[in-house]
């Protein structure tokens, strides 16, 4: 289990295990509002030292979304 | 982003401070029943905010440096002759002019040809204050300087917006500054205006309000604060971890060699991600957001009289602080604090 896997089951308050690429940021179980964006900003900021655009990380739909973004935006 | 300005300061010192809380304490019980607990909860995780103090209506904070002011000549045994500049920093003045340092300068009995004046800045308004007025010393216009910086924002919050309503407290302080020839002092300052309307009181000075022109303000009322979260959240992160470690580089003096890290009480979740980033030992990075909320320009002085005060009133102290927020603007510091005849919180 990555940090950031684990982080992001701290900030949407589940169990590590429900992490996935294709866990659904916005569903019963998880809400992607303000709160969970400037966490997870601050979240990957910590793991990977990047830092994510607020508006393309409040348009991921999945946690592989972030992953690309990260990738994205540490190459960048 | 170029980081700002360094500046070295020698020949002037803090000889005192007093910070004043209005009596008025708000806690989250009433926010619950005008936004939900569950609401609440979730600005509350964030923010981290318990308690606030709010001021009586019509006080302002002028009312609180006047009484921080008088507490600290009283403590100080200062002649009122002797000082010869105030400076009134801070966002909610008593009005658009006069400039309310004159007004103190009455308030307080102060010498008639006193230098006074205002300074419009929030939270960087600390660091940039202790600049100023230490320079003033330091180039023989002032002997003594008092630097009363405070903001009343529950004046200005609209009590229907959470991200505000419940972030803000007031509070109001005073810091005595006076020459000393082994007094030394590291700055830096900066601004960036392009963040100028991610925080904002749109309406209330010259320029007209044109509604519709930012849609973010749509169906806001112009007169009450405005804050972007998410935007005033990543130019924190962007630039105050490089302001911290550009501080103790520009002091000359390692981080171990600071014995407290004073952030501007911004929110708590950032306050503990900045430290965190910084690698700063956390129990030298104090925070008194959860009793008094973010206090804006106030935050930093009254950590130094709320978590700090017997630390100083014992002995020196190398301080380091950061500020940094509306504007967008910064500024930083790394000095030594100490002893302190006085360093006290009252009440008014």
């Amino acid at each position: 289990m990555s940090k950031f896997y684990e982080g992001m089951a701290e900030i949407f308050e589940v169990d590590p295990s429900r992490i996935t690429p294709e866990f659904a940021l916005d569903s019963a179980e998880a809400q992607w509002d303000s709160l969970a964006l400037v966490s997870t900003i601050a979240l990957v900021d910590d793991c990977y030292n990047v830092m994510l655009d607020g508006s393309a990380l409040a348009a991921c739909t999945t946690i592989a979304d972030i992953e690309a973004l990260i990738a994205q935006a540490a190459k960048g | 982003m170029n980081g700002g300005r360094e500046a070295k300061v020698a020949g002037a010192r803090i000889a005192g401070l007093v910070s004043c809380l209005p009596r008025e304490q708000v806690d989250n019980a009433g926010f619950a029943e005008r936004f939900g607990q569950a609401a609440v909860d979730e600005v509350v995780k964030m923010i981290g905010v318990q308690s606030r103090r709010r001021v009586a209506p019509g006080a302002t904070t002028r009312d609180l440096c006047r009484a921080a002011g008088a507490r600290l000549l009283e403590g100080l045994g200062w002649p009122l002759d002797s000082v010869d500049a105030v400076i009134f920093v801070s966002q909610t003045p008593d009005y658009r002019l006069p400039a309310s340092a004159c007004a103190l300068q009455a308030d307080l009995a102060l010498p008639p040809g006193c230098i006074a004046f205002d300074v419009n800045l929030g939270c960087s308004g600390y660091p940039y204050g202790l600049w100023l007025a230490q320079g003033m010393v330091a180039g023989g216009a002032a002997r003594r300087v008092l630097l009363a910086v405070g903001d009343t924002v529950s004046r200005i919050v609209d009590p229907q917006d959470r991200a505000t309503a419940m972030l803000f407290g007031d509070a109001g302080t005073v810091t005595a500054i006076e020459a000393d020839p082994d007094g030394e002092a590291y700055f830096i300052l900066g601004s960036d205006g392009r963040g100028a309307a991610n925080l904002i009181v749109p309406e209330g000075g010259f320029r007209a309000h044109v509604a519709g022109a930012d849609p973010r303000l749509d169906g806001r009322d112009p007169a009450a604060l405005y804050m972007d979260g998410g935007e005033i959240f990543n130019f924190t992160l962007r630039s105050v971890p490089p302001l911290v470690a550009r501080t103790f580089e520009h002091a000359g003096v390692p981080p171990e060699e600071h014995d407290a890290y004073l952030f501007h009480q911004a929110n708590l979740f950032m306050l503990k991600h900045l430290a965190k980033k910084s690698k700063l030992p956390p129990e030298k990075v104090p925070f008194n957001i959860d009793r008094y909320g973010n206090t804006s320009s106030a935050s930093i002085p009254l950590l130094m009289t709320t978590d700090l005060a017997e630390a100083l009133r014992g002995g020196a102290r190398r301080l380091a602080m950061f500020g940094f927020g509306v504007g967008y603007s910064w500024a930083s510091a790394s000095l030594s604090v100490g002893p302190l005849p006085i360093c006290e919180t009252i009440e008014a």
